[in-house]
C-alpha cells in the first residue's frame, strides 16, 4: 500500500511561527509543503522552513545513548545509560545538596518538553536552578517589560503589522533576515500606506526598504530613543490622556528626557538631528505605531534600559492596548517563548508565577506532592561560571548548546569540562555533548508531538510525522524515565497531550489551550484562561498587567567595552537568513550551508584601508578573550566605518570566541553586540 | 461548492477500489488543506475531501511516481495542474501510463483569484463541475499599460522585496533541473541578503519558464513578499505563442519550442532525470 500524506506542524527555526506541511511518502519525509491559509505563514516559508526537512535523517543523528568510557564517549544500551544518569544525579544531589545540580532547558523543545524538565529539577533535584538561552536573547525583555508593564511578552501580533499599524520603528531587529516572514509582513503593512523607521548600525533588508533609515552607533540605542521622546515632548506630540490615565512616573521621567535634546544625541549616535526629529514626529503622528525590537535592543549591557526605553517610547504616544501598536520584541527561537511560559526560568513556576510567593508555593507544593525549592536559582550565565568554580557539580542540557551560543566559549569550555557529571540530551553530538559524561539521543521536531509557542504567544501544534530515527526517544519521556529510576512520583505522563492536561491546571494563562482546541482552531494566543475563552491578540486593552504603565526615566549608559588603541573597532554580532544559531541543523542541511558555509566578518571599505588589508581574502580577530585566526572578509559599505559584522553560527570560527560577557546588572544577559577588536590582513 | 465536492466525492469512491490511490486535497487540522494520497484501504478519509485552496499536486504527482513507478493512481487537477501535469509529460518528468486524470472544472471566483485565462481543463476524461470561460488578469493588463520608466521603477522594488525563500522555485512544476542556474555563483551570489542583484534571481528564473509556465500561479502565492512574478510569465507567454505557436498544456503531442531541433525519439522519457 502507498501511504502519502502532509503533515502540519510548526517551523522548528524561529520565533515567527510559521505552519508547514513534512511531505511523507511510506513513512519517510519527503519533502516540506508550506501551509496555504495558516494564519502566519499564508503558504510562504523562508528557505530555512523550506529546507525544515532537511537535516532529520543526516547520518550524524544520534541513535543511541553515549556514556564516557576511559576519556572516550562510546555507545550503550538505555537502560545502562539511564541507570547512571539517576544513580550520579542522585549521589550528587545527597552529597553536595539540590543546587549543585543545574538545568538547561530548551527553547527548541516544545512546551510540555520544557514542563517536563523544570519539574524534573524542582520535584525531584529540588533546586530553581533551571534557566535556558532566553537568558542569552530576551532576558532583558522580559525584565524589562514586566517592570513597565507587568509582562514581558510581545504584546501585539504578527497579522496586524499587514492590516494595522501605521508606522514601524523597527530597531535592533535584522527583520527580513531573522524573521523573514515577519519583514514581508511589515512590507504588506508599507504597501498598505505605512512608514517604516529603521534603527540600525548595520544597513540591512528592511533598512533598505525603509521610508527613514537612521544607522547609529552600537550601544547607544537609550540615547537615540531619549531624543525621540525629548522631541515628542518638547512638541506636544505626546498622548496626554493616555498618560494620564494609564500611566505613572511621568513627571520624573520628562524631566530626564529633557536633557536629550536632539543635538546632543546626534554626537552620541551619529544620527542627524534632523533625521531623529522626523523619526520622532512620523513615530507620533501615524498611528498606531508598533516598536519591533530584537536582540539590537537585548543583547546589551543596558539591555533592560533599552527595553524600558521602547516601553517609554509607546506610552507616551498611547500606542498599548491598541491592534497594531506595542511594543513587540521578536522571540529568536521557535519555542523560546514557551520555556519561559513553562518555568525554564530560576524565579518562577510555569506562567510567571514566583518560587518566592508563598500562595504559589503551596499551590505547586499540593499539585506535584512536594514541597518545592523558595529560594530563586542561579542564570545560564550564573550556572556555566559556578561550574567552574566547583560549585555547580552536575549540569543537564537539553537541546542546548553553550560551546557555540554562549559569550567567551573559551571560559565556558574551561567551566563545563570542570563538572563532575554532564548530561546532555540532543539529536546530535553538538560541540557541548562531545564534552558530556553522557549523552542522550532524542528526536527531532519531524518525530515528536507537542506545542510551541510563537513570538506573539500563539501557541501551535508540532505533530510527528515519521517514527524516531534509531534509538531516539521523547525529549519528555527520557526525563520522566530517569525521574521514575529516581523514584519519583508524578512523573507518569503517556502522551504530551497528557502533560498539556497538567499545564492547563497549573498555569493560568495556558487554562483554555488543550489540544482537542488546537485541533479545531490551529492556534491560540495566551492569555487564554479558560476552554470558551478566544485567546488574546493584543495584550494590556483598558489596563496593564500591572494597573498602570510605569516611565522609566533611563539615563545613557556607554557598552562595557568601548574601542581603545588597542583594540580599535567595535564588533557586532548577528544571525544570517540561512544559517540558523549554533548550526547544529542547517548546517547538516544541504541547501543552507551551500549558501554560506563558513563565517565572514564584514568590514566598511575605509576601514579595510586602515588594516591595509590590500585586496587580501582574510583577516585575523582579536579580542580581549581569543582570537580567530582566520576568517573570510566582506568588504561592505552596509556597515559603519569603526564597527565590523560575524555571525555567530560557525563553531570552527565562533564569534563568541570573541564576544564580551560582560552582562545587564538585572537580566544577567551577556553584551554579544558590542565588544572592541583589533581586525589585521591574514 | 458543495455540489463540486459532493460530486467529487462520488466520482472518487467509483474508481477508488481499482487504483493503488487518489491524489487530491484532504482538509486538515484548523481546516488547512493538503494534498493526499486517498487509497481504497482508508476510504473514511474521504470525509475530509477538500477542494480549495488549490495546491500544487503535479509535483505531489511526481514525487510519488519516482517511488512507485508501477502505480495505477488518479489525480484530481484543475485546468492549470493539468497544463503542469502534460508539460511535465513532454519533459520527461512523469510517465502517464498509469494515471487517469480527473478534472476539476474552476468557478468564477476561484477563476478570478487566479486570474486565470484558461480555468478549464481540456485532456481529463472525467471532469467534475462545469467549465467556465477565462477571466480577464487586471493586474497584467495594469502593468502592461505602464510607462517604460514606470515598469522598471515597479519591477526593481518588486525584486529587491526579495527574501530568497527559493520557494517560486521549489513550487513551480516546472523547475526541474539537477543543476540550478540560481544557485550557480556565476550568476547569483550565495548566502547574501539582500542580494546585491536581485534582478537577476528573477530574471534567471523569468527566462527558464518560457514556453514552461503554465500560469498557476503557485509562485506567486508562495512569494512571501508578494512579487507579482507570474505576471512576467504571462507576457512572455505571449510572446511564445506568437514567436513559436506554442501554448503550454493546450496539446499533448505538440513539441515545446526547447525541444523543437530533437529527432523523433532521441528524447528518453523513461529516462527520468532527476
Amino acid at each position: 500500500m502507498i501511504k502519502y500524506e502532509n503533515v502540519l506542524t510548526t517551523c522548528p527555526y524561529c520565533g515567527t511561527g510559521c505552519g508547514l506541511h513534512l511531505q511523507v511518502l511510506d513513512q519517510q519525509l519527503v519533502g516540506t509543503l508550506p501551509a496555504k491559509n495558516h494564519v502566519i505563514s499564508d503558504g510562504g516559508l523562508c528557505i530555512k522552513g523550506w529546507n525544515a526537512h532537511a537535516f532529520v535523517n543526516h547520518p550524524d543523528r544520534l541513535k543511541k545513548p553515549l556514556i564516557r568510557k576511559n576519556g572516550k564517549l562510546v555507545e550503550a544500551e538505555w537502560e545502562e545509560a539511564l541507570a547512571l544518569v539517576a544513580e550520579k544525579l542522585g549521589k550528587i544531589k545527597t552529597k553536595s545538596g539540590p543546587d549543585s545540580t543545574g538545568f538547561l532547558s530548551s527553547a527548541k523543545c516544545t512546551n510540555e518538553e520544557n514542563y517536563v524538565l523544570q519539574k524534573f529539577a524542582r520535584v525531584v533535584i529540588g533546586t530553581n536552578n533551571i534557566d535556558h538561552c532566553a537568558r542569552l536573547c530576551h532576558a532583558s525583555s522580559v525584565t524589562g517589560l514586566a517592570g513597565s508593564f507587568g509582562s514581558g511578552a510581545m504584546t501585539n501580533s504578527i497579522p496586524e503589522f499587514e492590516t494595522d499599524t501605521n508606522c514601524f520603528l523597527i530597531i535592533g531587529s535584522n527583520t527580513s533576515e531573522t524573521h523573514p516572514l515577519i519583514g514581508t509582513r511589515i512590507l504588506k503593512g508599507q504597501k498598505r500606506g505605512a512608514k517604516v523607521i529603521v534603527a540600525d548600525p548595520r544597513q540591512n533588508q528592511i533598512g533598505q526598504w525603509a521610508d527613514l533609515y537612521l544607522e547609529f552607533r552600537p550601544g547607544t540605542d537609550v540615547a537615540l530613543m531619549n531624543g525621540m521622546m525629548n522631541i515628542i515632548i518638547s512638541e506636544g506630540l505626546e498622548d496626554k490622556q493616555f498618560i494620564a490615565e494609564r500611566t505613572e512616573g511621568f513627571e520624573e521621567f520628562k524631566a530626564l528626557m529633557a536633557e536629550y535634546t536632539p543635538e546632543k544625541v546626534e554626537g552620541i549616535t551619529g544620527v542627524p538631528a534632523e533625521k531623529i526629529r522626523q523619526a520622532a514626529r512620523l513615530f507620533a503622528m501615524q498611528k498606531p505605531s508598533a516598536v519591533i525590537y530584537a536582540m539590537g535592543i537585548t543583547q546589551h549591557t543596558t539591555g533592560v534600559d533599552n527595553v524600558k526605553s521602547t516601553a517609554n517610547l509607546a506610552m507616551l504616544t498611547g500606542n498599548l492596548g491598541i491592534p497594531g501598536g506595542g511594543v513587540n520584541p521578536l522571540r529568536g527561537q521557535n519555542n523560546v517563548q514557551g520555556a519561559c511560559d513553562m518555568g525554564g526560568l530560576p524565579n518562577v513556576y510555569p506562567g510567571y508565577q514566583a518560587v518566592t510567593n508563598e500562595e504559589i508555593q503551596k499551590k505547586f507544593g499540593e499539585a506535584w506532592s512536594c514541597a518545592g525549592p523558595t529560594q530563586v536559582g542561579l542564570t545560564v550565565t550564573e550556572m556555566v561560571h559556578e561550574a567552574g568554580e566547583g560549585k555547580i557539580r552536575a549540569l543537564y542540557i537539553m537541546g542546548e548548546n553553550p560551546m557555540v551560543s554562549d559569550p567567551d566559549i573559551n571560559h565556558v569550555r574551561h567551566c563545563l569540562e570542570r563538572t563532575d557529571f554532564l548530561v546532555v540530551q540532543d539529536i546530535f553530538l553538538t560541540e557541548t555533548a562531545q564534552l558530556a559524561h553522557v549523552v542522550l539521543p532524542s528526536v527531532s521536531f519531524a518525530e515528536k508531538d507537542g506545542t510551541y509557542t510563537n513570538t506573539e504567544r500563539r501557541v501551535q501544534r508540532v505533530r510527528q510525522a515519521i517514527p524516531p530515527v534509531g534509538e531516539a526517544r521523547q525529549d519528555w519521556e527520557i526525563i520522566c524515565q530517569v525521574a521514575r529510576k529516581m523514584s519519583a512520583a508524578g512523573f507518569d505522563f503517556k502522551h504530551p497531550r497528557e502533560i498539556m492536561e497538567e499545564i492547563n491546571r497549573l498555569t493560568p494563562s495556558y487554562g483554555g489551550i488543550t489540544y482537542e482546541r488546537l485541533e479545531e482552531l490551529a492556534s491560540l494566543q495566551w492569555p487564554c484562561p479558560a476552554t470558551d475563552h478566544p485567546g488574546t491578540p493584543y495584550l494590556h486593552k483598558g489596563k496593564f498587567s500591572r494597573g498602570l504603565g510605569k516611565f522609566f526615566a533611563v539615563p545613557f549608559k556607554e557598552a562595557a567595552e568601548l574601542p581603545c588603541e588597542e583594540f580599535p573597532l567595535v564588533l557586532t554580532t548577528g544571525r544570517v537568513m540561512f544559517q540558523y544559531h549554533t548550526g547544529t541543523m542547517t548546517r547538516r542541511s544541504p541547501k543552507l550551508e551551500q549558501e554560506v558555509p563558513e563565517a565572514y566578518v564584514e568590514i566598511h571599505p575605509d576601514d579595510a584601508v586602515r588594516i591595509g588589508l590590500n585586496g587580501n581574502k582574510h583577516v585575523r580577530l582579536t579580542s580581549r578573550r581569543g582570537v580567530l585566526e582566520k576568517v573570510h572578509v566582506h568588504v561592505t559599505d552596509r556597515i559603519n566605518p569603526g564597527v565590523v559584522f560575524m555571525p555567530f553560527h560557525f563553531a570552527e570560527a565562533a564569534a563568541n570566541i570573541l564576544t564580551n560577557a560582560a552582562v545587564d546588572p538585572v537580566a544577567k544577559i551577556p553584551e554579544y553586540k558590542v565588544c572592541a577588536v583589533k581586525v589585521e590582513a591574514a | 461548492m458543495s455540489d463540486r465536492l459532493t460530486s467529487l466525492r462520488e466520482a472518487i469512491e467509483k474508481i477508488l477500489p481499482d487504483l493503488d490511490g487518489v491524489l487530491a486535497l484532504r482538509s486538515g487540522p484548523g481546516g488547512i488543506v493538503s494534498p493526499y494520497l486517498f487509497t481504497k484501504e482508508h476510504p473514511d478519509e474521504l470525509a475530509k475531501l477538500a477542494i480549495w485552496p488549490k495546491e500544487p499536486v503535479p509535483d505531489t504527482l511526481k514525487i510519488i511516481l519516482r517511488a512507485h513507478p508501477q502505480a495505477k493512481l488518479a489525480i484530481v487537477c484543475r485546468g492549470c495542474e493539468e497544463r503542469g501535469i502534460v508539460e511535465m509529460f513532454k519533459h520527461a518528468q512523469i510517465n502517464l501510463d498509469n494515471v487517469t486524470l480527473i478534472g476539476l472544472q474552476c468557478e468564477q471566483a476561484e477563476a478570478e483569484f487566479c486570474r486565470c485565462a484558461k480555468p478549464f481543463t481540456v485532456h481529463s476524461k472525467l471532469t467534475v463541475g462545469q467549465p467556465i470561460q477565462g477571466v480577464p488578469d487586471p493586474l497584467t493588463d495594469k502593468i502592461a499599460a505602464m510607462s517604460q520608466p514606470e515598469k522598471l521603477a515597479f519591477w526593481k522594488q518588486e525584486f529587491e522585496h526579495c527574501i530568497k525563500c527559493y520557494g517560486c522555485r521549489n513550487i513551480c512544476p516546472q523547475c526541474f533541473c539537477n543543476i540550478c542556474a540560481l544557485e550557480d555563483e556565476k550568476w547569483v551570489q550565495a548566502g547574501r541578503l539582500p542580494m546585491e542583484n536581485p534582478s537577476m534571481y528573477h530574471l534567471i528564473r523569468a527566462m527558464h519558464m518560457t514556453a514552461k509556465c503554465v500560469a498557476c500561479r503557485e509562485c506567486e502565492e508562495t512569494c512571501p513578499a508578494g512579487i507579482p512574478m507570474a505576471v512576467q510569465f504571462r507576457l512572455i507567454a505571449r510572446d511564445v505563442k506568437e514567436m513559436f505557436g506554442y501554448e503550454t498544456g493546450a496539446d499533448m503531442e505538440q513539441k515545446p519550442p526547447q525541444l523543437l531541433v530533437l529527432e523523433e525519439g532521441e528524447y528518453d522519457r523513461t529516462g527520468l532525470p532527476h
